[in-house]
C-alpha cells in the first residue's frame, strides 16, 4: 500500500519526519497558488488521486 | 521628423482617453504594478450579486468538519477552553495557500475559492447552507452528507438556539420574525471591536502577551492552593479562561510558522525566478517573526494586523472590519519609506494594495437576509483614517495618503475608507479625498471628528483621550479601541426596521405584511381625531420596538460567554488578559451600544403628510388614508401622488417637516437613555441602512409618504428620498443641520450624489472644497458622495460585462453595481444629482 | 389594461407590482401574468407605456442637474 512519504508532494518536517506537508501548486479559473495539508508519513495514500510515486 | 512615440507616450495618451470618459477603472489596469493587477484579477468574490452567491464559490467544509472533529472530543470542557482546543485544532489542520505574487498571507476559510462557515452560529443559517443551490463542492451529494452530518450535530446546540430557549418567547417570535430587526444576539455573528492600544502599538505581541497570561496564572494558582475564602472561588474558572487564551495564541503563532514554512519549500522546491524566491523567503522570516514578537516593518505589522483578523474570523464570523491602519501601520511606513528607506514607495504600495485586497477576498456564509441586506459584500469593512492623536494634533501622516493612492489602484469595493475630518486637515490630503471620490469610489466618506468625539463623551462617557482614538465599528458608529471603550460584540443586533413604527401607528400594533399582531395596541387611526394622538401612538411604537429588540441583544451578550465564547479576541484584549474574563462579558466594558435605525425618515415624511393633508388640509380623512393603504394605493394613485407632491418631504430645509424629524429624534434620545446596555450604559439610535431598504422593500407595507409594498425605501440614514429633495444640496445640508449631531443620536448616514462633469479639474474641486467647508461648519456628522453618470449606470445595466468594474456607494458600504440587484440598482441611479456652487 | 407584448388584457391589479423607483412619478413596473415581461405602466391611466430592458429608464434622469457640463 502506497504511504504519503513515497509522494512527491509530501514534504517531512526536520523535527518530526513521521508528519509533514502535502504540497501541491494548483491552477484554478481565477489563480495559481500553493497549498498545503499537514498528513502523516505513513498515511494510506491508496485511494489518493494526487499520488506521485517520488 | 517627429520622434517616434515611446510606449509610455502612447500609455498616457489611452489614460487620457479614458479619463475623458470616466473609464477610471480602465486607468487603473495601467497604472498599477503586474503584482497588484494579477492580485486583484485573482481574487474570488465572495459578495453575494442580488443574493446569490457567484459560480464557482463552494462552501468551505474543512474548517467545520476540524471545529467539530475537536469539539465532540473534549465536551467536559468549560467552553472557553472547549473553543480554545478546536480552533487550535482547526489553525493546525486547516489547508493553507500562497497565491502566486502574494507578498502577505491568511485566508478565513482552506482555499480561495471556498466561503468559510461559522457552524456553531445557528441551526436556522446552517439549513440556508444545506439547502443553498450551487455552493457545494463537487461530488456534491458527498458535501451535502457532510454537511446534513455536521447539522445533525449542531441543531439544537448553537449560540442561537441557546439563546432562543431563554428569550420570553414572545420576544423570540418578534425578534427572529424578519419584520422589526436585523441581527443576531450572540457574538458568534456580527463583529467585534479589537483593543488595537493592547496589542498593535508595538509594545507587545503573541509571545509577550502569553508571558502575561503564564504570571496571571501562577498568581492566581498562589491563591487556589492558599487561604479559602469567597475572593479565590471566582479563579478557578479564570484560569481556565487563560489556558484558553495561551492555547489560542500559541496555535497562531503555530498557524503563521506554517505559512513560514510552506513558504520556505515554495522557495526551495517549487520556484526558479530568484527575485520571486527572495520574497518568499522574506515571506517566510515575516511569518516567523509575527505574530510571535512585535513588527519590525511594514510587511511584518501589516501581515500580524491580517493575522489577527484572519484568526478572529476562524473563531467568529465577523462582520464588520474596524480598523485605523494609517494610525498603527504609519510609523512602519514611515521607518521604511522615509527614514531607513528600506523599500520605495511604490514597492509599499505594492504591499498597501495588497493588504486591500487580501481584505476584500475575505468572505464568510451569511443566511439570504443578511445577503440581500449587504449586497455584493460580505461585510462591512469601513477602514477609518485622519482624525487625530489623544493629544488632539493632527493623526494624517504618509500612510493615509498612501491608502488612498492604492485604492485608487486597486479599486475594490470592500475594505472602504472613513475619513476623521478635523480643522486642521492639509489641503494635500483633502485633494486625495477628492480625487478617490471623484474616480467614483464613493469612499472615503467624510466625518466631523470634533462632533464625534464630542458624541461619543455625550452618549457613552468616554474619557476623550479615548474618544480621540475612536475607528468605525462597522458603518458609522465610533468605538475607542482601549481596554474599557472597546466593545466586543455588535449590540448593534438590535438593528430596527423603523418604518414599521409608523406603520403599526397607523394600524393599531397590526402587521397586515406578516399577519400578526406585532407591536401594542396604539388605538384605531381611523378615529384619530388630531395629530398628536398619532404622535403618542408613533411614540409607544418605538418604544416597543427598540425595548424588544435592546432586551433580546442585552440577552445574547449577557449568555455569551456561557453559550458562545471568545478565547482569541479576549487573549488580544487587556482587560481579559489581566482580569481572566471572557472579553463579552460586560464587567469592565463601558459600553458604547447603538441601535442602528434602518428606514427612518420613512416615518418624518409620513407623519409630514398626514399632519399637512389630514389635519391641517383636511384633504382627506383618516379613514380614506387607512383604506387606500390597506389597497396598497390600488385604485388610488391621485392620492398617492397627492400624499407624495402634496406636503413637504425632508431635505428640503422646510420647518414643517423638519421640525417633525427633530420631534421623532428627541423622543428616540430621550428614551435611548431610559434603556440600558449589560454595563448599564446608554442606547442611542444610528439611522443608516446598508441595503435594508431593498431586504425591507417586501416587509414594510404602504405608507402615507406615498410608497406602496414592494417599493424600495429611501437609501437610508438622514438621507431625503430619492428625488424628493428638490431645492438643492444646501437645503439638504441645511435640513441636516437642524440635527443636534452630538445629542439627537450616535451617527447620520448622508448619501450626495454628484456630478462627475462638474467635479472635473480645479474648479470641480474648489467647488467640493467649499461644499465640504459648508458641511462641517454646520456640524453634520457624516457625507459620503457617489460620483457616477447615469448614462455609466445604465450601460452597465445594459452591458454588465464590460462596467463590470464600476463601483457605487450603497449606504454604509460601497458595492460593484453589477453586483447589486435590479431594484437597488435603479434606486440608486434616481438619487438626485446635485450641483454644487 | 393591456400587456404591449403579448396582448393580455386583464385589470391592473393582476399584474404583479415589481416597484416604482420614483416615488413621485406615476410610472411603476408591473410584470404581465401572461408573457412574465417587465412593463412600464402609467398607474394614473392604468396603461402599459412599455417594455423595460436593462438600461431602459422609464423614469426618465435622476433628477438634479445630470448632464450639465462645467468648463473644466
Amino acid at each position: 500500500m502506497p504511504t504519503c512519504k513515497e509522494c512527491i508532494h509530501f514534504f517531512p518536517r526536520e523535527e518530526n519526519p513521521e508528519t509533514g506537508d502535502c504540497v501541491q501548486r494548483v491552477v484554478d479559473p481565477r489563480q495559481a497558488y500553493h497549498k498545503a495539508r499537514p498528513v502523516g508519513a505513513e498515511k494510506d495514500a491508496a485511494e489518493c488521486a494526487s499520488f506521485e510515486k517520488k | 521628423m517627429a520622434e517616434p512615440a515611446t510606449l509610455e507616450d502612447k500609455k498616457e495618451k489611452k489614460i487620457k482617453a479614458h479619463e475623458e470618459k470616466q473609464e477610471w477603472w480602465w486607468i487603473a489596469e495601467k497604472r498599477r504594478s503586474r503584482r497588484l493587477d494579477y492580485l486583484r484579477k485573482a481574487v474570488w468574490k465572495k459578495g453575494a450579486l442580488g443574493g446569490n452567491y457567484a459560480p464557482g464559490i463552494k462552501l468551505d467544509l474543512e474548517g467545520p468538519t476540524l471545529f467539530t472533529d475537536m469539539w465532540k472530543r473534549n465536551h467536559t470542557d468549560p467552553i472557553m477552553l472547549r473553543r480554545a482546543k478546536a480552533l487550535a485544532h482547526l489553525l493546525d489542520n486547516i489547508p493553507i495557500f500562497i497565491t502566486d505574487k502574494a507578498q502577505l498571507v491568511g485566508y478565513m476559510g482552506s482555499l480561495p475559492h471556498t466561503l468559510a462557515w461559522r457552524v456553531d452560529g445557528a441551526s436556522i443559517v446552517n439549513e440556508e447552507a444545506y439547502n443553498e443551490p450551487g455552493i457545494h463542492e463537487e461530488p456534491e451529494a458527498e458535501s451535502l452528507k457532510t454537511v446534513a452530518e455536521l447539522n445533525a450535530y449542531w441543531a439544537g446546540q448553537t449560540a442561537i438556539d441557546k439563546v432562543a430557549r431563554i428569550l420570553d418567547p414572545e420576544d423570540a417570535v418578534k425578534f427572529l420574525s424578519g419584520a422589526i430587526g436585523w441581527g443576531a444576539p450572540t457574538s458568534a455573528y456580527g463583529y467585534s471591536a479589537k483593543n488595537y492600544e493592547y496589542f498593535m502599538t508595538g509594545e507587545r505581541a503573541f509571545e509577550d502577551i502569553i508571558d502575561e497570561i503564564d504570571a496571571n496564572i501562577e498568581k492566581a494558582e498562589e491563591k487556589t492552593i492558599g487561604t479559602p475564602g469567597p475572593d479565590i472561588l471566582p479563579l478557578y474558572d479564570r484560569i481556565h479562561n487563560w489556558e484558553a487564551m495561551k492555547i489560542v495564541l500559541e496555535a497562531g503563532i503555530r498557524y503563521a510558522n506554517r505559512y513560514a514554512r510552506l513558504a520556505r519549500i515554495v522557495a526551495e522546491s517549487f520556484e526558479s525566478d530568484p527575485k520571486r524566491k527572495e520574497e518568499l523567503l522574506r515571506l517566510a522570516e515575516t511569518c516567523e517573526r509575527v505574530p510571535a514578537k512585535t513588527p519590525r516593518n511594514l510587511q511584518e505589522s501589516l501581515q500580524y494586523d491580517f493575522f489577527v483578523q484572519i484568526i478572529s474570523r476562524h473563531e467568529a464570523h465577523e462582520g464588520a472590519w474596524p480598523s485605523r491602519p494609517d494610525y498603527y501601520h504609519g510609523p512602519y511606513y514611515d521607518k521604511d519609506v522615509n527614514i531607513e528607506k528600506n523599500i520605495t514607495r511604490e514597492e509599499a504600495l505594492d504591499l498597501i494594495g495588497e493588504f486591500m485586497i487580501r481584505t476584500y477576498e475575505v468572505g464568510g456564509f451569511g443566511p439570504r437576509w443578511a445577503r440581500e441586506g449587504l449586497q455584493g459584500i460580505t461585510g462591512t469593512w469601513v477602514w477609518t483614517i485622519g482624525g487625530v492623536k489623544p493629544d488632539g494634533s493632527d493623526a494624517c501622516n504618509d500612510m493615509t495618503i498612501a491608502l488612498m493612492h492604492a485604492a485608487r489602484l486597486v479599486r475594490v469595493a470592500n475594505p472602504t475608507l472613513s475619513f476623521r475630518w478635523h480643522p486642521k486637515v492639509s489641503d494635500e490630503v483633502m485633494r486625495e479625498i477628492f480625487e478617490c471620490n471623484r474616480q467614483g469610489l464613493g469612499y472615503p466618506n467624510l466625518r466631523n471628528d470634533p462632533i464625534l468625539v464630542a458624541n461619543a463623551m455625550h452618549w457613552h462617557g468616554h474619557p476623550i483621550e479615548e474618544a480621540r482614538l475612536w475607528m468605525n465599528q462597522a458603518c458609522l458608529s465610533p468605538c475607542p479601541p482601549t481596554k474599557h471603550g472597546q466593545q466586543p460584540m455588535r449590540m448593534a443586533s438590535a438593528t430596527a426596521n423603523c418604518a414599521k413604527i409608523v406603520e403599526y401607528a397607523l394600524h393599531n400594533g397590526y402587521d397586515h405584511v406578516v399577519s400578526m399582531q406585532m407591536g401594542p395596541k396604539t388605538g384605531d387611526a381611523r378615529k384619530f381625531t388630531d395629530f398628536e394622538q398619532l404622535f403618542e401612538a408613533w411614540v409607544k411604537q418605538m418604544e416597543w420596538i427598540f425595548n424588544t429588540l435592546v432586551r433580546t441583544v442585552n440577552l445574547g451578550r449577557f449568555k455569551d460567554p456561557e453559550f458562545f465564547g471568545r478565547p482569541f479576541l479576549s487573549a488580544i484584549s487587556e482587560r481579559s488578559v489581566e482580569s481572566g474574563l471572557d472579553i463579552v462579558s460586560p464587567v469592565g466594558d463601558r459600553g458604547n451600544s447603538w441601535i442602528t435605525a434602518f428606514t427612518f425618515v420613512e416615518n418624518i415624511d409620513s407623519l409630514a403628510a398626514v399632519k399637512k393633508l389630514v389635519f391641517d388640509d383636511r384633504k382627506y380623512t383618516m379613514d380614506q388614508l387607512i383604506t387606500a393603504l390597506e389597497a396598497n394605493w390600488e385604485g388610488y394613485e391621485e392620492m398617492r401622488l397627492d400624499f407624495v407632491k402634496g406636503a413637504p418631504k425632508w431635505g428640503n430645509d422646510e420647518d414643517y417637516v423638519d421640525d417633525i424629524m427633530l420631534r421623532c429624534l428627541r423622543e428616540c434620545a430621550r428614551h435611548s437613555k431610559v434603556i440600558k446596555d449589560p454595563s448599564g450604559n446608554n442606547w442611542p439610535i444610528l439611522p443608516e441602512n446598508v441595503s435594508g431598504n431593498i431586504h425591507y422593500a417586501n416587509i414594510v407595507n404602504a405608507l402615507p409618504n406615498g410608497r406602496r409594498l414592494g417599493d424600495a425605501l429611501y437609501d437610508g440614514g438622514i438621507s431625503p428620498g430619492p428625488g424628493l429633495d428638490k431645492k438643492g444640496p444646501t437645503a439638504v445640508l441645511k435640513s441636516c443641520a437642524k440635527i443636534d449631531h452630538v445629542t439627537h443620536g450616535r451617527a447620520f448616514l448622508l448619501n450626495q450624489r454628484l456630478s462627475p462633469t462638474q467635479l472635473a479639474g480645479e474648479k470641480g474641486y474648489q467647488l467640493w472644497k467649499a461644499y465640504v467647508k459648508t458641511w462641517a461648519d454646520l456640524g453634520i456628522d457624516h457625507i459620503q458622495f457617489n460620483v457616477v453618470s447615469d448614462e455609466t449606470l445604465y450601460a452597465a445595466q445594459r452591458d454588465p460585462e464590460k462596467y463590470s468594474e464600476v463601483i457605487v456607494r450603497v449606504a454604509g458600504y460601497s458595492a460593484h453595481f453589477v453586483d447589486i440587484s435590479r431594484k437597488t440598482q435603479d434606486n440608486i441611479i434616481q438619487r438626485t444629482v446635485q450641483g454644487l456652487g | 389594461m393591456k400587456c404591449t407584448e403579448c396582448g393580455h388584457e386583464a385589470e391592473s391589479g393582476s399584474f404583479r407590482y415589481l416597484y416604482n423607483a420614483r416615488i413621485d412619478a406615476s410610472v411603476s413596473l408591473r410584470q404581465c401574468p401572461s408573457c412574465q415581461e417587465w412593463l412600464a405602466v402609467d398607474e394614473l391611466k392604468s396603461e402599459v407605456r412599455q417594455k423595460v430592458r436593462p438600461g431602459e429608464a422609464p423614469w426618465g434622469k435622476s433628477a438634479g442637474i445630470e448632464g450639465l457640463a462645467e468648463d473644466v
